[in-house]
């Protein structure tokens, strides 16, 4: 018998669930729970719906940002069409994205050192578009690069524009620029 | 005259149960479908946890779904008061064994493709990828990459605290705060 109104199962323990925290044991009780609530049962659907919305919000190519390799790994494994561009501090390099491109991968390399956090601005004919912090990552520092994804379609329906992009490091309360890349855009390439 | 979605959203697991076994096949497609509103978001969620793959967690929900609904016609659920702990047990026995069975995903995928079954509430059902993708990338850095990370690279929580150099309980707390401010955006902007 459900007891009614039934909050054992809430966002936190489905989260956990879902990401194999619990042990074994304490996994089995919460599914014994869970199959038999109604309430929790329903809490569960809408928390898989939202899980399950993840992977295609991903795969739309919409979702920007800083990543690992994990991630660039999955969207490539499940054929998304993400072009690379490999960018040393003061690089200047053409921008080809194609009709079908649907992610754009910028590989920043720079002297990380040991900052704690990275800014990467954005500027489109000077004026700054994007500007976004992330973390240091462990795997990042230690290769002296940082993944950011933009975009496909967003990159495409610019016109003819050089696309700056600034990278600088906080480190010890300060922040220090420690990379300037240029793509040169020349508008979108058709096969 | 009353929707019978809507009165069989109020009737037991029992008595849905009962109701399918009663009837032939064929018969109680509403009942099946109210069946698998209730029970494969579950089985899913126990797949994804399981089989550690998200689309074998679909196919998992679907034929644990199938047999059930095969057995409960055949009369071989002898205790339709217990169907909860059945599935269950399905889907423990179905997972270990793996015996995905493509015949049976295109079977129930005839069965269920057709109709406008909701496998979840409204607000969060008609969610677009569109608002999900905005709702990301509105998180903050290294909240959404952990989201990205558990959710869609499928990576657990050691390897994630690896790569961005915090510790494990760290990732859990980021990942609680990140899915609750996702959920958040998610279903505010499905409600607007």
């Amino acid at each position: 018998m459900n007891p009614p109104g039934c909050e054992r199962i809430g966002l936190a323990e489905l989260i956990d669930y879902a990401a194999r925290e619990p042990e074994e044991t304490q996994a089995a009780a919460f599914e014994e729970h869970l199959f038999s609530c109604a309430d929790c049962g329903a809490r569960a659907a809408e928390f898989d719906a939202l899980v399950r919305a993840i992977g295609p919000a991903i795969r739309s190519g919409k979702v920007g940002g800083f990543v690992t390799d994990d991630i660039l790994n999955q969207l490539a494994r499940e054929g998304i069409r993400v072009r690379t561009f490999t960018l040393s501090p003061g690089a200047v390099v053409p921008c080809a994205v194609w009709e079908d491109d649907e992610l754009i991968a910028m590989r920043l390399r720079a002297d990380l050192g040991g900052a704690s956090e990275f800014t990467m601005s954005q500027r489109v004919a000077g004026t700054e578009v994007l500007r976004a912090t992330g973390q240091a990552q462990t795997a990042a520092t230690s290769r002296g690069e940082l993944i950011y994804t933009l975009s496909a379609s967003w990159v495409r329906q610019l016109a003819a524009v050089d696309i700056e992009v600034l990278l600088s490091a906080h480190e010890g309360g300060e922040e220090r620029p420690i990379g300037s890349y240029t793509l040169v855009h020349g508008g979108s390439f058709h096969r | 005259m009353p929707d019978k979605h809507a009165t069989l959203e109020a009737v037991s697991d029992e008595a849905l149960a009962r109701q399918i076994a009663g009837g032939p096949p064929g018969s109680t497609d509403a009942e099946e479908g109210e069946l698998y509103r209730r029970f494969a978001p579950r089985v899913r969620l126990y797949g994804r946890r399981h089989l550690q793959d998200a689309a074998a967690a679909d196919d998992l929900a679907q034929e644990v779904l199938l047999l059930t609904i095969e057995r409960l016609h055949a009369g071989e659920v002898r205790r339709p008061e217990e169907i909860a702990s059945f599935i269950l047990g399905t889907s423990r026995m179905m997972a270990q064994g793996e015996r995905r069975v493509s015949r049976r995903r295109e079977a129930l995928a005839a069965r269920f493709m057709d109709t406008t079954i909701e496998v979840a509430p409204l607000s969060i059902a008609s969610l677009d990828a569109d608002r999900v993708a905005a709702c990301l990338s509105a998180l903050v850095e290294r909240d959404r990459l952990v989201v990205e990370l558990t959710f869609y690279a499928d990576r657990e929580a050691p390897r994630i605290a690896e790569a961005l150099g915090v510790t494990p309980g760290a990732v859990r707390t980021i990942r609680h705060r990140a899915m609750a401010r996702l959920r958040d955006c998610v279903l505010g902007g499905a409600r607007s």
